[in-house]
């Protein structure tokens, strides 16, 4: 059963009298415990469908179900625990003046649950942390440190569904391949659902059962994961950006 | 020719903890050539790049037996002196665009500020100029890229945005941490082609801080493979991909590849003698 439907989704930014259509006309679902990949050009709206999703953009047409229901504006207290988001600018997405513990302990605290110092530990170690660097703020930590701590925020809550956008590309292969693993272990264990974004075709490949490719705010072609590793792209743009990452290829 | 001399280069941060050594004895020189850092996070790649600036922030402390750039020692540098390098002479991409852009300010009036303050440009010219180096880096809307605030644009516009920025002032060093980890593959290959045609047919020096191995072993001259605030390992790009050394070794293997098995990947192996 489909988790995720977008169906024919469009968003309009309106800024300063202009209209930007970052979105146009997208539909795809998104299976239960399926992970699903967005990939494409720079600017083309796939952040823009994960924040459409967290009701952070401005939907001007179509509609996004999650289990079958159309999503309630605003979101509603319930939406925390059941879709996480990891947000593609680390830096940004912590708050700076907020130790690792406020940050990763105040969702906890929103939602009523306790043991709140044993989950920290917990969650941090998860992502590759030391437990000293609860006592850390954000700019005293490497990019892909911060990265990991995003991670252990959206993890908190136990969500069902992930959306992670650019999840690993702050990351050295060593920590890739760690964050990688916990995704995917997580994912086995709780029967979790991602919809991703990555610029990497083998990170997409790795993780991904299903891939939409996008340009200029519009769906272009939708495969399975078989037909990228076959190089069976229709379009154009999808053979361009395979044919561009020849240097990620097995063997 | 030698554009750059670092010499035994410490980062230190006395933190209430101790003492964090982010960078520990870094050395190296740059000609006009595209030199590559690349190491795990956290090994000091950004620090050492910041730190050739003098952009480290106490409590982050600054030691080198010599940082010499252009003949100018940059560790007896006034802060004057510095502020007239930065930017014009050496610019730097940072790893976090969106946070190092203003974000109360438009794009545009960040990329013609410089023109016109420093090089005493026109509006007029100064906005033609900054129009034409968003157009290099394959913004689709120039236009209306100049007139959006720094939030109202994607994660790889940002990046294309503080590159341009950085370009405008034709500098003679460019220091780019991370600078196309948010592009998709063909915009990113038009950046890169780019910085490449500064190197070489104007002579900048690019260092090129990634985490995409097989994106350094393509693009740079040299790199330096940096663990643990040290440079373990330096070789020519081209050899990068079929690198001996155990912990470059490690992170090769670490991963994932299109068509490839889907199990756990590889985790890089720390118990070597190189780990301690
Ligand atoms: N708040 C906003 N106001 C106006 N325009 C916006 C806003 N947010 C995004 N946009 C525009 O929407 C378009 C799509 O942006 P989005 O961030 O979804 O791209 P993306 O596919 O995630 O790109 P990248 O891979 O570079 O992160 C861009 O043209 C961007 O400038
Ligand atoms: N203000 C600070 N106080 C204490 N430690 C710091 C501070 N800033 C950075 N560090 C530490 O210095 C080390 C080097 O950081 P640096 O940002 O150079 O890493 P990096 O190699 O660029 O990593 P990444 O690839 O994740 O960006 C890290 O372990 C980081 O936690
Ligand atoms: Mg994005
Ligand atoms: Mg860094």
């Amino acid at each position: 059963m489909s988790l995720i439907e977008i169906d024919h989704v469009s968003v309009t930014f309106r800024a300063k009298g202009r209209e930007v259509r970052a979105v146009e006309d997208v539909s795809f679902s998104v299976d239960e415990g399926e992970s699903f990949g967005l990939v494409g050009e720079s600017g083309s709206g796939k952040s823009t469908i994960l924040r459409a999703i967290c009701g952070m953009a401005p939907v001007t047409a179509g509609t996004i179900r999650i289990g079958g229901k159309a999503l309630p504006s605003p979101r509603g207290s319930g939406f925390a625990t059941q879709v996480q988001m990891v947000f593609q600018d680390p830096y940004a997405s912590l708050h700076p003046r907020h130790t690792i513990d406020r940050t990763l302990s105040e969702p906890l605290a929103i939602h009523g649950l306790r043991d709140s110092d044993a989950r920290v530990v917990q969650a941090l170690q998860d992502v590759g942390l030391p437990p000293g660097f609860r006592f850390r703020y954000p700019h005293q930590l490497s990019g892909g440190q911060r990265q990991r701590v995003a991670i252990a925020r959206a993890l908190m809550l136990q969500p069902r569904i992930l959306l992670l956008d650019e999840p690993t590309s702050a990351l050295d292969a060593s920590v890739q391949a760690e964050v990688l693993n916990l995704l995917s272990r997580l994912r086995e264990e709780r029967g979790l659902t991602f919809l991703m974004v990555s610029h990497d075709l083998a990170v997409i490949d790795h993780m991904c059962d299903r891939i939409l490719v996008m340009q200029h705010g519009r769906a272009v072609e939708q495969m399975r994961r078989e037909d990228l590793a076959q190089a069976r792209m229709t379009t154009p743009y999808a053979r361009s950006l395979f044919d561009a990452s020849a240097d990620r290829m097995l063997g | 020719m030698t554009l750059l001399d670092v010499r035994n280069l410490r980062v230190t941060f006395d933190t209430e903890t101790g003492p964090v050594e982010a960078v520990r004895g870094v050395s190296f020189s740059l000609g006009r050539e595209r030199l590559g850092i690349v190491g795990e996070s956290g090994s000091g790649k950004t620090m050492t790049g910041r730190a050739v600036l003098r952009l480290i922030r106490p409590p982050g402390r600054i030691e080198a037996d010599a940082m010499l750039f252009d003949g100018q020692d940059l560790m007896r540098a006034s802060d004057r002196e510095m502020r007239a390098l930065r930017g014009k002479r050496i610019g730097m991409v940072m790893q976090d665009p969106k946070y190092s852009l203003n974000p109360v300010m438009t794009v545009g009036d960040q990329l013609t500020e410089g023109l016109r303050r420093r090089d005493g440009l026109g509006r007029r010219d100064a906005e033609a100029k900054a129009l034409a180096a968003l157009e290099a880096v394959q913004i689709r809307d120039p236009q209306r890229v100049m007139e959006a605030f720094p939030h109202e644009l994607s994660g790889g516009m940002g990046q294309r945005v503080m590159i341009a920025m950085m370009l405008i002032p034709e500098p003679d060093l460019l220091i780019a941490d991370e600078p196309t980890s948010a592009l998709d593959v063909t915009v990113q290959a038009e950046v890169l082609s780019i910085l490449d045609r500064l190197v070489r047919e104007r002579g900048m020096g690019l260092i090129f801080i990634s985490h995409d191995l097989r994106l350094v072993a393509r693009f740079c001259d040299r790199v330096l493979v940096m663990y643990k605030g040290k440079v373990v390992e330096e070789l020519e790009a081209r050899h990068l991909l079929e690198a001996k050394h155990p912990y470059t070794r490690g992170l090769l293997d670490c991963l994932p590849r299109i068509g490839g098995p889907r199990g756990p990947l590889p985790a890089l192996d720390r118990s070597g003698a190189w780990a301690q």
